[in-house]
């Protein structure tokens, strides 16, 4: 196991950064022109109103106050309240969390399951015909649109041939199969892009590996190819793997937001967005920050991770 | 460099140019008008003379995509032009005077690089606004921390290189040291790292129209072609076929100039990194 102060001194690492990222946030969403209140009652604003909704907010307040108060909200559980229907933004976060991190995690795993595979086989066999059809299907990968590839999945499997839903969503504790059955395009839609770039960079990891003598000398001693590959090459490749399978997980949380619009799923990115589009900024601005939180343990995990593979970067 | 690799970068090169040219020659090569209405060929199936088809309002759909290229491209390279602009100068002083300044510049970095780009470019074109140069906007903030870590990466390598050391030694001042020995050793990862974002600066414009917080109607967009057409998609699905077609083939190109270019300029990384 890593030892205690290594994770401790990561994470002592990833406290400013996590200020930065509220204050940044908080700014942003302060810097938009024009006055949320009025922005927000449109039509049916009144002095009354505005003034009413400048009070439920502290809109009034000094800027540091604010930021305070939502800093201080935040360390005790309270998001506050939305602009829209006065709900309690912790209550939205909770419910709308764990499908985001479900879609994420089946794509990540379904990135991996295929992306790793095929760059070892295409490394493995350098110049090879499997390695220049997953160069070529690599390229073609990463170039594609996940939206537009949801969209044909949706067109052709749902529409035409009638096999998928395009819509809806169940929570696992409910159903489990259904719950799977709801998630597969969307899972494939984001984990597509994500296993081309994968692919590309475990071949090019292997690649790195593969010449090196302990990798000759296992060869000399009668090894057969396919133990080489998963006990010499893989674990010597691992580090750029799981850096890019961290760096991935982090991608999907924002291909999340397209994936999750298109197939009408209840997710974080849908709910940042639909806040974005009604101006709603106490959403957007902590749905922002829970996703960027989210990108940042998936790293810390990451760096973890390393001294778990690799016993030298621990004393760093 | 390899044939197979110097083929891959021709090629790369070969699409890049040739949808820029289409796209800025547009007008004289378009067989209808992106936003003349004819209701009469509403939904249209391709022919000869219209091979893409026609839209729900009877507008051309190649002459759309065409259109839709000078947004998707002019909006890339504007982004990326202007992360240049200003991730250069602060990579090379971040990466030349290191210490204190190197922290200040690159920390606060750090913290824009912390978010998904998508998510970053959504937020920030809900604060700019939406529309053709708000986004360029928006985008070239999220790239500008992605260049100046290539810079600042590329400048720490330089400097510990033998002759910079010499050029030092013979008395060259720091000006003449970063533009005469340092910025042309930048040159290069610069390159690749601006043809991957012209990339994902194209797929990032086409979602962002898509999700409508990046261009609005009339202009058309690939995004926001795929974001309309969903809705009769199964009786036509030209309209949502070829502008995603058309993405991907931009993207295409953009990515494998990228990969011919880094192979070039590092041989010992092998192909198709």
């Amino acid at each position: 196991m890593p030892s205690l102060t290594y994770v401790v001194r990561r994470l002592a690492l990833a406290a400013p950064l996590l200020l930065g990222m509220s204050v940044l946030v908080f700014g942003l969403m302060r810097v938009i022109p024009g006055d949320p209140a009025v922005v927000v009652l449109g039509y049916k604003a009144t002095p009354e109103s505005i003034r009413a909704m400048r009070e439920t907010f502290h809109l009034d307040e000094p800027l540091l106050t604010q930021y305070a108060r939502w800093c201080g909200g935040i360390l005790r559980g309270d998001f506050g309240i939305d602009f829209r229907q006065n709900e309690p933004i912790g209550r939205m976060l909770v419910e709308r969390l764990p499908v985001t991190i479900e879609l994420t995690a089946l794509a990540s795993l379904a990135a991996a399951l295929v992306g790793v595979p095929l760059g070892l086989l295409a490394g493995a066999r350098r110049g090879g015909a499997a390695d220049r059809a997953s160069l070529a299907l690599g390229l073609l990968g990463i170039s594609l649109p996940d939206f537009w590839l949801g969209i044909m999945l949706i067109l052709v499997l749902s529409l035409a041939a009638g096999v998928l839903p395009s819509s809806g969503f169940v929570p696992f504790a409910e159903a489990p199969l259904e719950n799977l059955w709801y998630l597969a395009l969307p899972t494939l839609t984001l984990a597509s892009s994500r296993a081309a770039a994968l692919g590309r960079l475990t071949r090019a990891a292997v690649l790195d590996v593969v010449h090196r003598p302990f990798v000759q000398f296992a060869r000399a001693k009668g090894l057969a190819e396919g133990a080489i590959l998963v006990r010499h090459v893989l674990p010597n490749a691992a580090i750029p793997i799981v850096t890019v399978i961290g760096l991935q997980v982090g991608y999907m949380l924002g291909g999340a937001i397209v994936v999750e619009t298109i197939f009408a799923l209840p997710g974080l990115g849908r709910m940042t967005l639909d806040a974005v589009l009604e101006r709603n900024y106490p959403v957007v601005q902590s749905g922002l920050l829970v996703v960027g939180a989210m990108f940042m343990a998936v790293n810390l995990v990451t760096d973890v991770l390393y001294g778990l593979i690799d016993p030298r970067l621990r004393r760093r | 460099m390899t044939r197979g690799t110097s083929a891959v970068a021709v090629t790369g090169l070969a699409i890049v140019v040739l949808l820029a040219l289409l796209a800025f020659a547009a007008p004289l090569v378009l067989p209808g008008s992106p936003t003349a209405i004819a209701s009469a060929a509403a939904l249209q199936a391709p022919t000869v003379v219209e091979p893409f088809g026609m839209d729900d309002l009877g507008r051309s759909v190649l002459s759309r995509v065409i259109h839709g290229y000078r947004v998707s491209l002019g909006v890339a390279l504007a982004s990326v032009v202007m992360a240049v602009l200003i991730g250069l100068p602060l990579g090379l002083l971040a990466g030349y005077a290191e210490g204190v300044l190197d922290q200040l510049i690159m920390r606060p970095l750090d913290i824009l690089m912390a978010f998904p780009a998508i998510l970053l470019a959504i937020a920030l074109t809900s604060v700019f606004g939406t529309g053709v140069l708000l986004v360029s906007l928006a985008l070239a903030i999220v790239y500008v921390p992605i260049v100046a870590r290539v810079v600042r990466a590329a400048v720490l390598a330089t400097k510990a290189e033998v002759y910079v050391e010499g050029a030092r030694a013979v008395g060259a001042t720091a000006r003449r040291l970063v533009l005469r020995h340092i910025v042309p050793n930048c040159v290069t990862p610069l390159l690749v790292q601006a043809s991957v974002l012209m990339a994902i600066a194209i797929l990032v414009e086409a979602a962002l129209s898509f999700l409508g917080v990046g261009v609005r109607p009339p202009t058309p967009s690939l995004g926001l072609m795929l974001s309309d057409g969903r809705g009769f998609m199964l009786q036509a699905p030209w309209v949502v076929v070829f502008p995603g077609l058309a993405i991907l083939l931009a993207v295409l190109g953009f990515n494998m100039l990228a990969d011919g270019l880094r192979d070039w300029l590092d041989p010992q990384q092998g192909t198709g990194r």
